[in-house]
């Protein structure tokens, strides 16, 4: 058996700077694996271990994989090999999904094919729905919990005022949620490991965008009072009461 | 004319985003999956859904129908259900939906999104010929509700591979933080779960609803995601926001940027949220917030 784990790399948003003009400066910003991919690493590693499966990562993206310290961070965490898919890093949902398609067609039987709650860099939440579309597989999103039955998965989802179990034939999607697992620490002993674990490079032709990018700027700050008092609690209770009283 | 189709799930939800869709073009379309006519549609096609089947089994056949039926602006909401319908249908007629985006020009369509956790907003002109947009609650003025509630029963087929076994109701109030006028917001400046029964009697003061920063839902899980404000959680536009133990980090900013007021009560005067509030405190919350009850 093997389980897929799609993940992606982006700058990390903790050092992205922000001009005077509000454009956006990389310089400092280190590629890294989005936090809620880290999901998906994780329960492909459990599943794979309830039966002895193989995990495989995928990631599209460009030269940020070039960094070792990238590769090593994603090897380290429970994947058995990593395949990258040649593909930009501003890509839209579609168009990663598209590669990731391809990517998975290329490398033969998948049975379960995994993804987080949503990148870190684009947030649409729309990979998973869109490959499970592309492949012509069962396909759920905000998926809590999967365990393995004998004919496929039975997985518990989240809806907004609802919880459902829904039984799903493999090869399925599944993008899970932000809480279905607490993703492991790497050790010592699972870095240097990572170092020899093999990492493929795919090239597939990619799709047009959906969507024209006009710009990427900051927010425009909203202009506030910014009264600050600080001191006695009683006093500065009662100095904000009477704000609050006064609006 | 311009034509908008909206996929509706439940009657509620349904009615909600044909009234929003109605801001975007002058006759509203529904394909509507087990949720009836629509009164807030000019058109419901009407399609029976089977209770064994999750409603996402029938994305393809509504995107098969779209496409038969010449839909180019399709709309639906960003509910889990209203998201996979989306990603799905869009994949099968050749795109990517747009997630949760402003609609700031309908011309030549212009939306935006939030990227790199909100550190920036990103716009975006639609190219492709058939636009999927994910609209949350509130991204759209919703119009005139009413439609011309005609309706046509359509027959689809779902895809197989999927069964629902369950569906469990979800204990507890559901909360629409999108509409409220006051949101207390808590952050880790909370020691114990047990404390944040301090925000919830200064909530009930001030007739406000009580939310929270990602830590609070997706760490320690002293409060329900729906309730988590941020990125990835919820936005709001209130008429005030009281933070309380919140840092004010940019990922939490964006949730809450929109509001009229901001207020803040933290106990490092260095907290980036005070850059960002009209009144702040800066002191123990567990000394400022029963003298503030007090006083209300």
């Amino acid at each position: 058996m093997r389980i897929v784990a799609c993940i992606k790399a982006a700058p990390d948003d903790a050092d992205i700077t922000v001009g005077p003009d509000r454009t956006l400066d990389f310089t400092r910003a280190q590629p890294r694996i989005g936090a809620y991919d880290l999901n998906a690493i994780e329960a492909a590693r459990q599943l794979a271990d309830q039966v002895g499966a193989e995990v495989v990562g995928i990631s599209v993206g460009a030269a940020e994989w070039d960094n070792t310290k990238l590769r090593k961070d994603a090897l380290s965490r429970g994947l058995d090999s990593l395949v990258i898919v040649s593909g930009a890093p501003d890509a839209d949902s579609f168009q990663t999904a598209s590669a990731l398609a391809k990517a998975i067609a290329e490398l033969g039987e998948c049975e379960l094919i995994l993804l987080g709650a949503g990148s870190s860099d684009r947030y649409a939440q729309q990979v998973g729905n869109q490959l499970g579309a592309l492949l012509g597989r069962p396909t759920l999103n905000q998926v809590n919990a999967i365990s393995l039955t004998d004919s496929g998965v039975r997985v518990q989802r989240l809806l907004e005022d609802a919880e459902q179990v829904i039984d799903a034939d493999l090869p399925a999607v599944l993008s899970l949620t932000a809480g279905a697992n607490v993703p492991r620490i790497a050790g010592m002993k699972d870095i240097l490991a990572a170092g020899k674990k093999p990492v493929t490079q795919v090239a597939v032709t990619p799709v047009e965008a959906t969507a024209r990018q006009v710009s990427v700027l900051a927010p425009e700050q909203v202009d506030r009072r910014r009264q600050v008092v600080e001191g006695d609690p009683s006093d500065t209770a009662a100095q904000l009461a009477a704000f609050l009283k006064s609006l | 004319m311009t034509e908008v189709w909206i996929i509706a799930h439940d009657a509620t939800g349904g009615n909600a985003l044909a009234g929003a869709a109605r801001a975007l073009g002058d006759r509203v379309v529904a394909v509507s999956l087990g949720a009836g006519v629509l009164p807030g549609a000019d058109l419901s096609l009407t399609v029976e859904v089977s209770p064994e089947l999750p409603v996402e089994a029938y994305a393809s056949s509504v995107a098969d129908l779209m496409s038969a039926r010449g839909a180019q602006l399709i709309v639906t909401d960003a509910t889990t259900t209203g998201r996979l319908l989306a990603g799905q249908v869009a994949a099968r007629l050749g795109g990517g939906p747009a997630h949760r985006p402003s609609v700031v020009s309908g011309d030549s369509l212009q939306v935006t999104r939030l990227v790199y956790g909100g550190v920036a907003v990103a716009t975006d002109e639609v190219v492709s010929p058939v636009c999927v947009l994910v609209v949350a609650p509130g991204a759209l003025a919703s119009g005139q509700s009413a439609g011309a509630g005609q309706s046509e029963a359509v027959s689809l087929t779902p895809t197989s591979g999927l069964r629902l076994v369950e569906t469990r109701a979800k204990g507890g109030t559901s909360v629409d933080l999108a509409g409220a006028k006051r949101v207390v917001g808590v952050g880790r400046g909370f020691a114990a779960e047990a404390d944040l029964e301090l925000a919830r009697t200064l909530a009930a003061k001030l007739e406000a609803e009580v939310a929270c920063s990602r830590p609070i839902a997706e760490g320690v899980n002293w409060m329900p995601a729906e309730r988590y404000l941020g990125v990835s959680g919820a936005t709001i536009k209130p008429e005030l926001y009281l933070a309380i133990g919140i840092s004010g980090q940019v990922q939490h900013l964006v949730g809450v940027n929109h509001s009229k007021v901001i207020v803040a009560i933290n106990s490092d005067k260095n907290a980036p949220i005070f850059a960002h509030a009209d009144f702040g405190v800066v002191g123990d919350l567990y000394h400022v917030l029963p003298e503030l009850i007090k006083s209300l």
